[in-house]
């Protein structure tokens, strides 16, 4: 039974907003966007076919109220709902809220939402399908309890405090001894309520030096689930990714062989249908991997997935929603490039302090090899309420070596961006680190390196420069000659 | 004209050599001050690097002796006004003109600056200044004051020229100067690594004065090179020069003719012209001076605004002495002040303020006089008007004049006021008087300056009086922790030029690097008329190349001025980009920043949701927080910051409220240790 969908309400903004829509629109499917107060005149709302405003600028108001959304899309003959990633996108509650609206969710099922949203759930079906998991205790509620516990398992610090419902580095606090923990058990208490609105908490051995290895899987409604190879996505800072590629160079061809026909195996286990990711962690010194989560959403590496296989993740999402069976099989996919993915994040380079404000220029590279998903445009605002993610430049060559060489050139010579800061000059250091360039790297590598990789930013851009001699310029044109001169 | 080798004197040369050429050379070289002393004696020193080095082809060429391009005021200046880093002129003219020795002009202790600096710091900035002759005066001619100079000028293999400072007064006589060559001749261990320069910088050398000064010192030291460099003040600097040459000095100061005005040194055409049709060689390029003369004159024009008010020779300065740099800006200042009409009246005060002071008029003493004498003239017209003025004239010209300085002879009355003259005189006089720049040439002032300086302390102060030279007086500064001090107010590691600028002028130093951090090399890249005056109407563009690209800036428009603020759209390569310039009006919301230490900073942008934390609840004044404890937390973009107190201490003060959004660096808390 097929539902045919022709219109799509996107419950998201800036980037994932935008790559969903980008979809649409070649499907023929036209689109819905929904704003905040602050977004008006957003990127994403002038992508869309129409924009509906849905509240103010705190998320609660706009884009974590549910009933507004699907009153939004109800009442603009919407047939579908995609959720886009962060937000509503792993939320179990809306999806079912969606379907008893009459709308098709464009996800999995609210049922594999709630188990695998809950981790120690997920970490029990892992164990069930002879994934191998981390050791870890669920449900922490004192300090106490997580002394027992590493006392009864011989578990050393560090150990890592996670939201049971968490994900993208919210409500995870790593801990590196014992006078840290009431501190960080608090912290990740707080983060865990206000990001997910629920504060259960567990803590696990934290993998040292470790890679973060994910596997890419589509699962129809007709039992074909497959795998789209693995991604490597260790360089993070703050628990967030920054830097993805595909595939892993941390992998033979037997290790990627066996992790990704794991992760096709839990996927089985748990009934999964449409896009997800099984994310492991990838002990580079015992070349074991350990299950972490299934992340039931559109992921934003997705992209380097895309550029090696040449399939369109979003499409297939949209297939599956509407109960179509896939046109391809396992061996049909042959991965033939290799794909880089940085995230330009409006924040200080070297603090990471947030950094918002209005995009006085963007000037967007080109070039062979490059794309990329932009949430913003020339003129728009990044404002303080949301995610510091605004744009993601992706490129692609026949090796590794040439996809970091395309991401050089993009990231150095064409990319213009004024009026906020943002992390490129820290992309462009750890793109050109020997041991980023040498695939040798850990979770780490950017807390360890950073001194080194501060002193590799450029001290001066030519353009930059010569922005200040027109600013000087504008600045006596208007005031005239200078007490001081 | 005889055929001379080309390129005679170059950088690298060692001392002897260049002094064997000089002895051996059957003519007299020229050093050209045209990016220096012209510039710092009739232009204020505005003269900015972005036109003088339009010469510096032409000096490659033009067989000089050297160039005055560095030192003086123009260090200063350079940093305070032209927003020029004296580093980056020596890299440029360098560049431009690598034959060319370039010469710097240092005032011994005082190096680039207007007071003593200790012996470390001395050394320190000597040795990485890339500078090949090395004119160093002292406006006491105390040559003990040059020790540390010499030593390590001499020690680098560069050329050190003592100077000795010139002026006319009954008291200067040859045998004075004799005794000062000596001591620079002992100092210096002999003649054959050095060139003495008789540093006439107010322009009051007669030409038999100078003839019978070099004649003698001739005679004292035969083998000894003498340079003269004089200032045209007094409208005699031709004849002078010429008999100075006569007399056999090997070596003269001049500078472009189209620079020239009243103040500095003498044109360099007209004097080779003057001196050959006397029948002396002189070693210089004529093809090529011609040629900077002219370009000169491409950009002078420019530079009408930084001229002196006060135009013309003054032949009065053999009695007042001012100085050639010290001329227009003593002008600019009284402008500045609103007394330009009492100058004829400081210049009379201070023609009979150095008969009682003696010293020679260059700086620093040239300001102390300055500050001093047009302190009391103010003094005396805020307090009773012209009448006042022109009755402190008189009773100086009484007692210096008439009485001879004898305090004594005046009466009772006059007494008293000559004894509260120097009251209010600037910190700088005081210290001058109690030895903290070396000995006075002709001893100490007499002791009613002593009282009228100090009041009832002056029995006290008079013995603190030094007689050393300050190099043996100046501990050594810290030159690590000033280092580091900079390097915190930066808040990034300081640059080896940053940071000596910073120990001349550490107050204009942050304010150049502040400057340059903003606006970058503009200083070196937009003409004059755009620098000062930027763009005036809609389709006026100025285009340069920097750094190998393109670029041209072209106003559309400039708005009206709104709530203080004027917006500017400009054409910058052909993309329009508008600027919101915030005028003096502009309104401005301040921001404490967090500064020392106990100022807790935001660590980020962010919200303040929580101030305290969860255990003990809000945190308010006067609480006593733990090292380590969580004192507020920050939000921003969904992640928490934690803000942990940095000791055990009580919280004196909370700057901001609950739910605040704050800048990174915007002060949260003051602690006080415990």
């Amino acid at each position: 039974m097929e539902d045919k969908i022709r219109k799509i309400l996107v419950a998201n903004r800036g980037v994932p907003a935008a790559r969903i829509m980008h979809t649409c629109r070649d499907l023929k499917i036209s689109t819905v966007a929904v704003y905040s107060t602050p977004d008006r005149l957003s990127h994403h709302v002038m992508v869309a076919d129409s924009g509906v405003h849905i509240g103010d600028a705190p998320p609660a108001e706009s884009y974590l109220n549910k009933e507004k959304i699907i009153d939004t899309a109800l009442r603009e003959k919407a047939d579908a709902i995609h959720p886009g990633w962060g937000f509503l996108a792993e939320n179990a509650e809306f999806a079912r809220m969606v379907q008893d609206a009459g709308l098709i969710w464009i996800g999995p099922e609210p049922k594999v939402l709630s188990q695998m949203g809950d981790k120690i759930e997920a970490k029990k079906i892992a164990v069930r399908a002879n994934v191998p998991t981390i050791p870890g205790i669920s449900d922490v509620k004192s300090v106490k309890q997580i002394k027992e516990w590493m006392k009864h398992d011989q578990v050393e610090y560090p150990i890592m405090i996670k939201a049971s419902s968490g994900g993208g580095g919210k409500g995870m606090v790593k801990v590196e001894n014992e006078s840290e923990l009431p501190n960080a058990l608090e912290q990740a208490r707080s983060e865990a309520r206000k990001a997910f609105g629920d504060d259960k908490l567990l803590a696990e051995k934290y993998i040292e030096r470790g890679r973060h290895i994910e596997v890419q899987i589509v699962a129809d409604k007709h039992g074909n689930v497959y795998h789209l190879c693995e991604r490597e996505c260790t360089l993070q800072r703050r628990n967030q990714k920054i830097i993805e590629e595909a595939p892993s160079p941390s992998l033979n061809d037997s290790l990627r062989h066996e992790i990704c026909f794991t992760a096709v195996r839990l996927m089985r286990e748990i009934g999964y249908t449409t896009a997800g990711t099984v994310e492991f962690i990838f002990d580079s010194s015992t070349k074991k991997f350990y299950f972490l989560e299934v992340n039931t959403r559109l992921q934003v590496e997705h992209g380097v997935t895309e550029l090696i296989t040449g399939l369109d993740i979003v499409e297939l999402m949209i297939d599956v929603a509407q109960g179509r069976e896939f046109a391809f099989s396992q061996s049909d996919v042959h991965p033939n490039r290799w794909a880089l993915e940085v995230r330009i994040n409006a924040e200080d380079p070297k603090t990471f302090a947030p950094s918002f404000g209005t995009i006085t220029r963007l000037q967007v590279p080109t070039g062979p090899g490059v794309r990329i998903y932009q949430g913003v445009y020339e003129g728009a605002d990044i404002p303080p309420y949301y995610d510091s993610l605004f744009m993601l430049l992706l490129t692609a060559g026949r090796n590794r070596d040439s996809a970091i060489r395309a991401m050089d050139r993009t990231l150095s010579r064409n990319l213009r961006i004024e009026g906020i800061k943002t992390i490129t000059p820290l992309l462009l250091a750890i793109i050109r680190h020997r041991a980023f360039q040498a695939g040798d790297f850990s979770t780490k590598f950017i807390e360890n390196h950073m001194d080194e990789l501060i002193s590799m930013f450029r001290v001066r851009d030519a353009q930059d420069e010569a922005l200040k001699i027109a600013e000087y310029v504008a600045r006596i044109s208007a005031l005239g000659p200078q007490e001081w001169m | 004209m005889k055929n001379f080798e080309k390129k005679m004197f170059r950088p690298g040369m060692r001392p002897a050599d260049i002094v064997k050429k000089l002895r051996e050379l059957d003519a007299v070289a020229i050093t050209c001050t045209g990016m220096r002393d012209a510039g710092q004696s009739d232009y204020k020193n505005r003269h900015r690097i972005y036109d003088l080095k339009t010469l510096a082809p032409y000096y490659e060429e033009m067989n000089l002796f050297s160039s005055e391009c560095h030192g003086g005021a123009r260090w200063h200046v350079g940093v305070m006004n032209r927003r020029e880093d004296p580093f980056e002129e020596i890299d440029i003219l360098r560049e431009h003109m690598p034959s060319v020795m370039l010469q710097t002009l240092i005032r011994e202790t005082n190096l680039f600056g207007y007071r003593p600096y200790p012996k470390n710091v001395i050394e320190y900035v000597v040795q990485r200044v890339d500078i090949d002759v090395w004119r160093c005066f002292s406006f006491l001619n105390d040559v003990r004051n040059m020790r540390a100079v010499a030593e390590v000028v001499m020690k680098r293999g560069r050329l050190f020229q003592p100077a000795i400072s010139f002026t006319q007064a009954e008291w200067t006589t040859n045998d004075y100067y004799l005794s000062v060559v000596k001591d620079i001749v002992d100092l210096c261990a002999g003649t054959d690594e050095i060139v003495l320069c008789i540093k006439d910088m107010a322009g009051v050398g007669s030409p038999e004065r100078i003839s019978s000064l070099v004649d003698s010192i001739k005679q004292a030291y035969p083998d000894l090179v003498i340079q003269y460099h004089r200032h045209a003040t007094d409208g005699l600097a031709m004849p002078a020069l010429l008999a100075a040459a006569k007399a056999g000095a090997k070596v003269l100061d001049a500078e472009e003719d189209s620079l020239t005005r009243f103040y500095g040194q003498a044109p360099i055409l007209a004097l080779q012209a003057y001196l050959e049709e006397s029948g002396i060689n002189v070693l210089l390029d004529r093809e090529m001076a011609e040629q900077a003369v002219q370009k000169v004159r491409e950009w002078i024009g420019h530079y009408e605004w930084a001229e002196s008010p006060f135009k013309g020779f003054d032949h009065t300065v053999t009695s007042h002495r001012m100085p050639g740099g010290a001329f227009p800006s003593s002008f600019e200042q009284a402008e500045k002040g609103g007394f330009l009409h009492l100058m004829p009246s400081i210049l009379r005060v201070m023609s009979l303020y150095n008969k009682i002071v003696k010293y020679f008029d260059v700086t620093p003493g040239s300001q102390i006089t300055w500050v001093t004498c047009s302190g009391i003239v103010n003094k005396y017209d805020k307090e009773k008007g012209e009448a006042g003025v022109q009755h402190v004239i008189k009773l100086l010209e009484k007692f210096v004049e008439e009485k001879n300085q004898d305090l004594k002879a005046m009466t009772q009355e006059e007494q008293e006021e000559l004894l509260s003259l120097f009251a209010t005189a600037p910190g700088d006089f005081k210290n001058l008087i109690l030895g903290g720049y070396g000995k006075l040439p002709m001893g100490w002032p007499d002791e009613w300056v002593y009282r009228s300086a100090f009041g009832d302390e002056w029995k006290a102060k008079l013995e603190t009086r030094k007689e050393t030279s300050p190099l043996e007086q100046l501990q050594d500064d810290d030159l690590e922790q000033i280092r580091n001090d900079l390097g915190v107010t930066l808040g990034r590691e300081a640059s080896e030029r940053e940071f000596i600028l910073y120990l001349m002028h550490p107050k204009d130093a942050l304010g150049i690097i502040e400057f340059r951090e903003k606006y970058g090399d503009t200083p070196l890249v937009l003409p004059t008329n755009v620098w000062r005056e930027g763009l005036k109407n809609p389709g006026d563009k100025v285009e340069f190349v920097f750094w190998g690209q393109p670029y041209c800036i072209e106003l559309v428009s400039i708005g009206a001025e709104h709530d203080g603020l004027i917006h500017v759209v400009m054409k910058v390569n052909n993309k329009t980009r508008v600027y919101t310039i915030e005028t003096p009006r502009a309104k401005k919301v301040e921001i404490r920043m967090a500064k020392g230490e106990g100022e807790i900073g935001a660590p980020i942008n962010g919200n303040v949701w929580r101030i305290g934390n969860p255990d003990r609840g809000t945190i308010r004044e006067g609480d006593i927080v733990h090292k380590g404890e969580e004192i507020a937390n920050l939000e921003a973009m969904k992640m928490e910051n934690a803000l942990l107190a940095p000791f055990d201490g009580v919280v004196k003060e909370i700057a901001v409220k609950l739910n605040d959004s704050v800048q990174e660096g915007q002060l949260l808390f003051v602690l006080e240790k415990k």
